[in-house]
């Protein structure tokens, strides 16, 4: 059975082009993805992200059971502050990569993958023993809207929200008279919002924004738009870029997980033996040299040797080239500026290692 | 331009004008694929059989291939579309055509193209 959100009916009302997406029924596009992903980096667009999880941790030992199961350093996370995370198994392999808000003492939010909501809710049970802590799966409760571009702020400011919290950072607050979570942070690399909202209020939010929005040039964004924005940003795709094969040190996240910390988490031996003596494989960031786009599953050739694997690529609308994020076995030889060769269609075609992010970020994230 | 066009299953078209043959792809075909990015055509001389991929066109989201509606030779492929493959969203019966054949192929390889008015039907 597919699922709908409950905007369902107005993306519908709006043209969209619906797909399946990890089991939701999905807009993918409303007029163009180009068009949407010029709107989000230029002016504000609104994006129904309902399909994400939300699932509260509560209970004493909230605290020691999510520092058991993230890399990252949860001790160091305040109240109303948020952290990117990854969930590591016993090998340091990626479960899905999380935000965990921290609401108060012993209780936490997670925000999770809708295509893995099910295998985080396994793991999380099957890592609770010994802890005193509930688990709970708010996502069938909740909806959320994601509020994004360099318009973004000022639009949030015309519909009364004037002190919006900082970067990685939830407030309780109110729209139309609606409460709601507003957290600043998004999957674009522009500034902006995600908001979470009980489901009966999720259409009057959804029309309310795009009225208030018309005068800065808002536009409904589909996923499509949403996986070119994410992928300009260098931001992983789980299911593309990361899986349970790959820990966080090869995906380039290390900047995510904490070196120092001293409890104990799963997969900690494999990913600080990581950091210590290197890795195997690791992710990098590619252009395209010749006219062609490299898409996921596609191989890489260094030498005449197989070397690695497109995970995401496509067109950059901002920079008018073709990126792509991509795995390939270490090399010390192999740096920005290299060049490689990508198999399209049984051709070669050449691309150079490129720095990530492949577009400025406006949000100060990382 | 759709006068006397016929259309395949996998929405390509094949068009005759003044002895010329066109083709190219449906309307449907690129309003299902959405904003087009990039194409890629044979060479000029390359025979290809019916229903055999000889080009392909790739949108934001995917790479498609694209099959001959009839057997046939390449006799000339339209540059244009390919410096700016946005002329596909905006005028494929017309303008962004793909390649002009020639084609000795018998009736038989027409049987299963529909009339232009008969496919609309179809895809709609």
């Amino acid at each position: 059975m597919t699922k709908q959100t409950f905007l369902h009916d107005k993306h519908v009302r709006l043209g969209a082009k619906m797909v399946d997406f990890a089991g939701w029924h999905m807009p993918v596009q409303y007029s163009s993805i180009i068009e949407e992903h010029k709107t989000v980096r230029e002016n504000v667009g609104l994006f129904d992200v309902s399909h994400m999880g939300e699932v509260i941790v509560y209970g004493e030992d909230s605290l020691p059971f999510l520092n058991k199961l993230v890399p990252q350093d949860i001790n160091k996370l305040i109240d109303r502050k948020a952290i990117y995370c990854q969930m590591t198994n016993k090998d340091g392999g990626i479960i899905d990569d999380l935000i965990i808000y921290k609401i108060e003492d012993n209780k936490y939010l997670i925000i999770v993958n809708a295509s893995r909501i099910d295998e985080d809710l396994n793991w999380m049970v099957r890592n609770k023993r010994g802890f005193d802590v509930q688990i709970v799966n708010e996502s069938h409760n909740y909806s959320m809207l994601a509020v994004q571009g360099p318009k973004a702020v000022e639009l949030l400011k015309k519909m009364g929200e004037d002190e919006l919290p900082p970067f990685f950072s939830i407030k309780r607050g109110e729209l139309f008279n609606i409460n709601l979570w507003i957290s600043r942070t998004g999957y674009t690399g522009e500034d902006g919002v995600e908001i979470l909202v009980r489901n009966e209020f999720s259409e009057t939010l959804w029309d309310k924004i795009l009225e208030a929005g018309a005068e800065f040039g808002i536009k409904p964004i589909g996923l499509g738009a949403r996986d070119t924005l994410r992928l300009e940003a260098a931001l992983h795709l789980y299911g593309n870029d990361l899986d349970e094969e790959t820990t966080p040190i090869e995906a380039g996240l290390s900047w995510s997980v904490s070196k120092n910390k001293i409890d104990d988490y799963n997969g900690k031996s494999v990913i600080m033996n990581q950091i210590q003596n290197g890795v195997s494989k690791r992710l990098i960031g590619l252009k395209m040299i010749d006219r062609g786009i490299a898409r996921h599953g596609y191989e890489i050739f260094y030498n005449d040797e197989k070397i690695g694997t497109v995970t995401s690529g496509g067109i950059s609308p901002v920079r008018g080239d073709n990126i792509a994020l991509a795995y390939i076995k270490n090399n010390p030889d192999i740096t920005i500026g290299s060049e490689l060769k990508i198999k399209i269609r049984e051709k070669l075609y050449k691309a150079e290692v490129i720095k990530r992010p492949f577009v400025e970020k406006k949000n100060k994230c990382n | 331009m759709s006068e006397g066009m016929l259309c395949s299953k996998s929405h390509e078209y094949i068009l005759e004008q003044d002895g010329t043959h066109y083709i190219g792809l449906t309307e449907y075909a690129v309003e299902q694929l959405g904003d087009i990015v990039f194409v890629e055509l044979p060479e000029v001389g390359a025979t290809f059989s019916k229903n055999e991929s000889f080009a392909t066109v790739e949108s934001v989201k995917a790479a498609s291939e694209i099959y001959m509606p009839v057997s046939g030779t390449i006799i000339e492929i339209n540059e244009d579309i390919i410096s700016a493959p946005e002329l596909l969203n905006e005028d494929p019966l017309g303008k962004a055509w793909l390649v002009k054949i020639e084609t000795t192929a018998d009736e038989i390889e027409y049987k299963d193209l529909l009339d232009y008015s008969d496919y609309k039907e179809e895809v709609q």
